[in-house]
């Protein structure tokens, strides 16, 4: 279990986060909606110990103020937003940092298997300055997926997938690959814990959600407790509708109907 | 036996039968080398000696306070004459440590220390005979040069540098100090002692009546126009009676064999330009 | 699973060959470097009077083992050190510009010696002279260190370093240190005042058998903590977070990384003055030929470090002998071209 008790955060002399509590369970994909500037970020930093906090986070049982760095590493990997390198590393490079701080380290190189996994097959030496803004998030997620290739420990503990907006520079096509990534390692007991924008794709993939709205959370539960109506009004401040097909000839597209036929 | 002694005891005079290969770094020294007729003993030199003329055939081991061990090595030198402050002292400790006798010519900035360095180049190189008459000779040329320079009463601002604007300016304790004394003036500047940095105030309280300056090529010259619209150089007494003295660097500063002669120049000068302000 | 050409080992195994090749041409430049000079002296003198009765002249054993030797091994501790700390503060700083002489380390370990020189007998209870000929390397690195830790808090804000802060915050740091070095040469006396013009234009020309063994300890010190940094250098490559969430205990990273470069930089500094660009040119050097992974750069920025520096030593000795130029004008020489035209590079990769 991933646990947060009544986390405070303050940035310079501002409170980000009033006292949230949640928690995430393996096996599960739990994500985390809400309109700019909720904390849904700030909250996923609290999470991974990268931001300090008042109040306290275990992960497998774990404090994760009180646990080493490489230990929190076998345990959990954390996809970031972006990552700008300084220097001129290869595809390849990059994805084997993922497998240097610990449960990967001395095994079998996965280095092409992730990369085959995210669908950069053939990118291997390509540099990694060299690729579009979507290619080299899909990069740093085959890293990450590196860091915990078994989604379930030897020891029988899950691992962890942390992901900051995952698929915010994806194709649509690319959304529903990283998405499917997601599910499969919480369908074989992994925890994923996303932070979304995309409703649709959250609806589409995610068991469990946590709507914020400045700095608390409004709503969570089952993805169809907290898509309703009202709740989604209110966090992002403008009337919506869930479920309801646009009434006249105008054009959508829902992820849910990629490989449907016409 | 006793004689072996002496000899030991003798490290810097030579054994006669070889004739010595000597480095002499600093131009005075130089100089001296050539005054006493040993010209010919010289292998090597360093940048300031220029004078006399034949001084520079010989090669250049670079600047005097930076000098390379292996540069010094390689003119092969038996005997080493430096002006005080050659060095640095890891390359004057390895000269020693190769068996190269290194021989300090002390420095001194008034009428007795140019006997002085003669003596000691003289009795390093054995020329004990010519050293007395050398200096013998300087010293009458001396005291002969300082009774002609007389007393002129003025204050005479040595100007090292300009750069940025700012007035590099000797102070006490300075060769330039020396011979404006020698030459019967006043320095200027008494409130420090060697080539400091002036604020435009104190160039102006010093109020120089004469300002001397090295003769230079090249973008160090000063030309009289820099002087002039200088905010605070420009407003001495010096720069609006146009009493601006340069003479060659060496020559001035040396406190060589030469210097008498530098007195007699300067103070003519010093008496030409004050004649023309009054 | 599908088989893929693997791609690492080509450039790990062009890494390896450029250190063999390396290791040769440092060989060869201290062969070069001990038997060239202003006299004739050779290396065939010196093994020829080892096996022959006939003794090498008093000079010639000075200028083999009291000059050039330690010359010679001051040359490739002081380029290693200077090559091997310019990779860890780039990597440190994920920044290929930074440089200890270009963002103001050099200048802060510069104020450290001056500091020593010219205020080291005023040290309390016989401080200066217990630590003799340590003095004024440690106070060099203490320095550089000073320097070091006050530009990371300036020019790096939650892990990133803006190239712009940092170049700017090095302009500032060298003319602070600047300005304090001009108020103590100010109160130098004329002794101090020489060894202070001596060792400001860079040179090795003082080196000696106790300024080697004064420095060269802390510079191995350096270098030797530089070793075990490569594999945290790499991650940090990801930026200071992701590098924690990979696994690697990033404060004590940073620290080793700051120490490791203050006092190899720092003791450079102190016995061989300002030479610059060596920092930056042979990392890149290496990055061009053989990527980035550090594992792989430290190392061979070692020995190309030291190759190079022997090299550039060998020009300021012979170019104007018996006479010697400040081995700093031959470095800038080369550097100051190659630095500009990084930054054009730079500039139209990041068109702008």
């Amino acid at each position: 279990m991933l646990i947060a008790r009544n986390i405070h955060v303050t940035l310079g002399s501002k409170e980000i986060l009033h006292g949230v509590s949640a928690s995430f369970a393996p096996a599960q994909l739990s994500v985390i909606v809400g309109p700019n500037g909720s904390g849904k970020t700030t909250l996923l930093r609290a999470l991974t110990a990268e931001t300090a906090f008042d109040g306290q986070i275990t992960l497998n049982g774990h404090d994760i103020t009180q646990t080493p760095a490489w230990k929190l590493a076998s345990m959990r990997a954390v996809l970031p937003q972006s990552t700008v390198l300084a220097f001129p590393f290869t595809v390849a490079e990059v994805v084997r940092l993922g497998q240097m701080g610990g449960i990967g380290a001395g095994g079998p190189d996965r280095t092409f298997d992730a990369l085959h996994r995210v669908g950069l097959q053939g990118y291997a030496s390509r540099f990694y300055s060299d690729l579009s803004g979507g290619e080299q998030q899909r990069v740093q997620l085959a890293r990450v997926l590196l860091q915990v290739w078994q989604p379930i420990s030897t020891n029988g503990a899950p691992r962890w997938l942390i992901l900051d907006e995952p698929v915010s520079s994806l194709d649509i096509g690319h959304q529903l690959l990283v998405m499917q990534i997601a599910r499969d390692f919480a369908d074989q007991g992994g925890g994923v814990v996303a932070v979304m924008h995309d409703l649709n794709l959250s609806a589409m993939f995610a068991d469990h959600m946590i709507l914020m709205r400045n700095g608390q959370i409004t709503a969570q539960g089952l993805v169809r407790e907290v898509l309703v109506d009202d709740h989604l009004s209110h966090a992002y401040g403008c009337p919506l509708r869930v479920g309801v097909a646009p009434p006249d000839q105008s054009t959508f597209i829902l992820p849910q109907m990629a490989g449907a036929r016409a | 036996m006793r004689w072996l002694a002496l000899i030991a005891l003798l490290p810097t005079t030579l054994v006669a039968e070889e004739t010595p290969r000597v480095l002499s770094l600093g131009g005075a020294v130089t100089e001296i080398v050539y005054a006493l007729g040993a010209g010919d003993l010289l292998v090597g030199r360093d940048q300031t000696s220029t004078h006399p003329a034949q001084a520079e055939a010989l090669p250049d081991v670079g600047y005097v306070r930076r000098l390379a061990p292996e540069g010094i090595l390689s003119v092969d030198p038996t005997l080493i004459l430096a002006e005080s402050g050659a060095g640095p002292a890891e390359t004057v400790d390895l000269m020693t440590g190769a068996g190269v006798p290194w021989v300090t010519v002390p420095s001194g900035y008034d009428a007795a220390a140019i006997p002085a360095k003669v003596h000691v180049i003289a009795d390093a190189l054995g020329l004990e005979d010519q050293g007395d008459a050398l200096a013998d000779r300087i010293e009458t040329q001396l005291a002969a040069a300082q009774a002609d320079a007389a007393n002129h009463d003025v204050s005479v601002m040595f100007v090292m540098s300009l750069q940025g604007g700012r007035v590099m300016a000797a102070g006490r304790e300075t060769a330039a100090d020396g011979i404006i004394t020698l030459a019967g003036a006043q320095n200027a500047i008494t409130a420090f002692d060697g080539y400091k940095q002036l604020t435009d105030e104190a160039v102006l309280t010093a109020a120089p009546d004469v300002i001397l300056m090295m003769a230079r090529a090249g973008e160090h010259a000063i030309n009289d126009a820099a002087i002039q619209s200088h905010p605070a150089l420009g407003a001495t007494p010096a720069a609006q009676n146009g009493a601006i003295i340069r003479m060659d660097g060496v020559y001035l500063l040396g406190f060589g064999p030469r210097t008498p002669d530098a007195i007699r120049d300067l103070s003519r000068q010093l008496a030409h330009s004050v004649k023309e302000a009054g | 699973m599908v088989a893929f050409p693997d791609n690492i080992a080509p450039r790990r195994a062009i890494a390896v060959r450029v250190r063999s090749v390396l290791w040769v041409a440092l060989l060869a430049c201290c062969v070069l470097s001990l038997t060239t000079g202003a006299t004739g002296v050779t290396l065939w003198d010196a093994l020829v009077a080892a096996v022959t009765p006939a003794e090498l002249p008093l000079a010639a054993k000075v200028v083999l083992w009291d000059i050039r030797l330690p010359r010679m091994l001051m040359a490739i501790v002081v380029g290693a050190a200077l090559a091997v700390s310019g990779a860890v503060m780039q990597g440190l700083f994920r920044n290929p510009l930074a440089d200890p002489g270009i963002v103001g380390v050099s200048a802060g370990a510069g104020t450290g010696a001056v500091i020593a020189i010219v205020l080291g007998s005023a040290l309390p209870f016989g401080l200066a002279s217990a630590l003799g000929p340590w003095l004024v390397p440690l106070a060099a690195a203490l320095g550089a260190w000073g320097t070091i830790m006050v530009l990371y808090a300036i020019a790096t804000r939650r892990g990133v370093t803006t190239i712009a802060t940092l170049l700017l915050a090095g302009i500032a740091i060298s003319a602070l240190a600047g300005a304090l070095s001009g108020v103590l040469i100010y109160a130098a006396d004329d002794t101090q005042l020489r060894d202070l013009t001596f060792w400001g234009l860079g040179s090795l020309a003082g080196a000696t058998w106790t300024k080697l063994m004064a420095a060269a300890p802390l510079m191995i010190a350096g270098l030797l903590c530089a070793r075990p940094l490569a594999r945290g250098l790499n991650g940090l490559a990801l930026g200071e977070a992701a590098a924690y969430h990979i696994g690697l205990p990033v404060q004590r990273l940073k620290r080793l990384a700051i120490l490791s470069t203050a006092a190899a930089t720092g003791a450079a500094v102190a016995v061989s003055g300002g030479i610059g660009f060596v920092g930056i040119v042979v990392p890149h050097l290496l990055r061009l030929i053989s990527g980035p992974d550090h594992e792989e750069l430290l190392p061979n920025a070692a020995l190309l470090g030291a190759s190079l520096l022997l090299l550039a030593d060998l020009i300021s000795r012979v170019i104007v002998a018996p006479a010697e130029l400040p081995i700093g004008i031959i470095t800038a020489t080369l550097g100051g071209p190659f630095f500009l035209w990084l930054l054009l590079r730079g500039r139209a990769l990041m068109g702008g």
